[in-house]
């Protein structure tokens, strides 16, 4: 079974840092890492590889420092990296991003699946996958629990309105996957060393892609952002309820029922 | 010069602060109080090469350099010290002194279950009457055809209760005559061979540091680690490269405890502001800090110039004295900064601040550390 994961480099939850001037979020070695929602994406390509054999590569676009989440990736268990990277490809949005995606998977032959977390934590358009698969005209289903071989085709899971769907596809056949499809393991140290010494990694350029300049980055994107403000976090706030025993239970019940927490 | 860490030792932080925090946060304060020993987490730490981490490829190790073994240790100490311990005692004097001084056949029988965590390692060399002066020993070997017939009462043993495989310090005796010192190599289960008491110590109370008693033990030729005689040379030097393990395990305490007192210091209200915006407490948090990072840099600096084959000539001892007193520092300051809360075991700066000041004393007190940067110096300066 030949694999393909599709992987973003994310900033961190807690350390975004925006740009006011360029309405861009900064993104530095330190605080970012792998989108969370595509570990599981990665593991079960794992897992199939381990069931099926084959190979698995990761992809992903980005400037060079992404090359980090490759190295992540291949210390996971996956085979080798793709790294897309020009200057030209700065400020896509997904439509941009898939084009390019679109155009470095070509470049790797024939496969059988592509994989793609369900969202990025960072920008949760959920787009990407569904564009993906548009743009390198491919089945595709989202949000998948369960993937099996079965002959030639690709059996597969997944939940919906509290219903378990059950399909067949043909491959090749691209699939997002649910965070419900895998537990994630940790990396050894071993798998460490080994992924980040040996960087089985290929970066490609626009001009190495072959691609068209008027596709991708800010040029190729539908849609520009013309405004970004930071929402405040909302904040917890305590409360010490006051009075004797039966008196504080009262008013404990009281709260809780005023916010609908029982009945 | 460059200072920063590389990908690969971000990467091993990121992995052994997320097993950290999944794996031992939840059971730290339990493991305390309970003075239990984590059997179901030692498998998985296992797999992920925490017990063997140093060690040769071939023999199942995963060879990462010092900086990511010193790395590895802060994170699981940052959460777990007493784990921390295990891991840093099992790798740094178990393991490193089998690895370098073992012959072949003695590094495949060992290291390959040591190194997947299957057994432990131990390291006694303490006794009764010998601790900072290790020449004092009065356990003896004495060679009988195949075999030495081994005597020894070892204390303080870290992972005593739990260890399979252990170096044990001797005096070779052979017709009354002492050939220095011997290292042997020994197995829990062979005859003779006993667990002694498990001491109520003040911190570390998840690790099971006991007593072991070797009576009469016929010890195989076989077990012998290096040669006859080589026994302090081979402790000297696990000692100094371990002190790098036991560095890096102070400056993951003082990590922890400094989190913790920030946490608690922006969450705890007096005179309507959060205690941390009181000016008392920040000096004390950036204090604390300080501390933290030099530490950190200087235990950095030592297994630096142990991966560069350098002498540590003192490096080792600079990095575990300093680390090991800022760990006690930095958990004291935190402790005041709790105020009377921290002097509860409700919150997790009293076990930190418990754990820290052992780091004081195991592998070399601060005094012994003193002595060896001071002799040193005398070596050193015209």
């Amino acid at each position: 079974m030949k694999i393909i994961v599709c992987v973003k480099q994310v900033l961190a939850a807690n350390q975004i840092k925006f740009d006011v001037k360029t309405n861009t979020m900064v993104r530095a070695a330190d605080n970012s890492y792998i989108n969370p929602n595509d570990l599981f994406a990665i593991q079960i390509a794992v897992q199939l590889k381990e069931r099926y054999g084959g190979t698995i590569t990761a992809v992903t676009m980005g400037p060079p420092i992404s090359e980090e989440v490759l190295l992540e990736a291949m210390a996971l268990g996956v085979d080798r990296g793709m790294l897309l990277s020009d200057r030209r490809f700065a400020g896509a949005d997904t439509l941009a991003t898939s084009y390019v995606l679109g155009m470095g998977i070509r470049k790797l032959g024939d496969f059988d699946m592509v994989l793609c977390g369900t969202e990025s934590t960072d920008g949760n358009t959920g787009q990407v996958g569904p564009q993906l698969a548009e743009e390198m005209d491919l089945p595709q289903v989202t949000r998948v629990e369960k993937i099996e071989k079965q002959g030639g085709m690709v059996r597969l899971e997944r939940v919906s309105d509290g219903l378990r769907e059950v399909m067949e596809v043909a491959p090749p056949v691209l699939l997002t996957i649910s965070r419900e499809a895998v537990s994630l393991s940790l990396p050894s140290l071993l798998d460490i060393q080994d992924a980040y010494v040996d960087k089985k990694l290929d970066c490609f350029t626009l001009d190495d892609l072959e691609a068209d300049e008027q596709k991708v980055g800010l040029n190729g994107s539908g849609i520009w952002v013309t405004g970004l403000t930071q929402v405040p976090n909302k904040q917890k706030r305590c409360e010490f309820i006051k009075g004797g025993f039966r008196q504080q239970v009262q008013t404990l019940m009281e709260k809780l029922r005023e916010k609908n927490l029982i009945d | 010069m460059d200072l920063t860490l590389t990908v690969k030792q971000k990467a091993i932080r990121k992995m052994a602060r997320q097993f950290a925090e999944n794996e031992l946060a939840p059971i730290a304060r339990e493991i305390d109080a309970e003075r239990r020993f984590p059997w179901e987490v030692i498998e998985k730490m296992g797999a992920v090469n925490f017990f063997g981490m140093q060690a040769p490829r071939k023999y199942g190790g995963a060879e990462v350099d010092s900086i990511s073994y010193c790395i590895a240790v802060e994170e699981l100490s940052r959460i777990c010290a007493a784990i921390g311990l295990t891991v840093s005692v099992h790798n740094g004097v178990a393991v490193y002194p089998i690895s370098v001084f073992a012959n072949e056949t003695q590094k495949k029988r060992f290291i390959p279950s040591l190194a997947a965590g299957e057994k432990i390692g131990g390291f006694c060399l303490t006794e009764p009457n010998a601790g900072s002066d290790a020449n004092a020993i009065e356990a003896t070997a004495v060679p009988h055809g195949d075999d030495y017939i081994v005597n020894a009462n070892k204390i303080y043993v870290t992972n005593g209760g739990v260890a399979d495989v252990l170096l044990v310090f001797t005096s070779v005796v052979s017709e009354g005559v002492k050939r220095g010192m011997g290292v042997f190599i020994v197995e829990r289960g062979t005859p003779g061979f006993t667990v002694g008491i498990l001491e109520d110590n003040c911190g570390m109370r998840a690790n099971p540091v006991t007593s072991i008693i070797l009576n009469d033990c016929r010890i195989p030729k076989a077990n012998l680690l290096g040669e006859e005689g080589q026994g302090f040379k081979i402790g000297m030097i696990a000692l100094e490269t371990g002190r790098i393990g036991i560095a890096a395990q102070a400056v993951g305490i003082a990590q922890g405890a400094l989190d913790v007192s920030i946490k608690y210091a922006k969450e705890r209200i007096q005179f309507k502001v959060p205690i941390a915006r009181h000016q008392a407490i920040q000096m004390m948090l950036a204090d604390m800090s300080t501390s933290v990072e030099a530490a950190r840099l200087l235990t950095y600096r030592a297994a630096h110039k142990k991966d560069k084959g350098e002498s540590l000539s003192g490096a080792s001892s600079m990095a575990k004295l300093f680390a090991a007193r800022t760990a006690s520092q930095v958990a004291s300051m935190g402790l005041q900064i709790h105020g009377g809360y921290g002097y509860s075991k409700e919150y997790a700066i009293e076990r930190y601040f418990r754990d820290a000041r052992v780091t004081e004393i195991y592998e070399g007190t601060n005094e012994i550390q003193q002595m060896v940067i001071a002799r040193e110096l005398m070596k050193t300066s015209s």
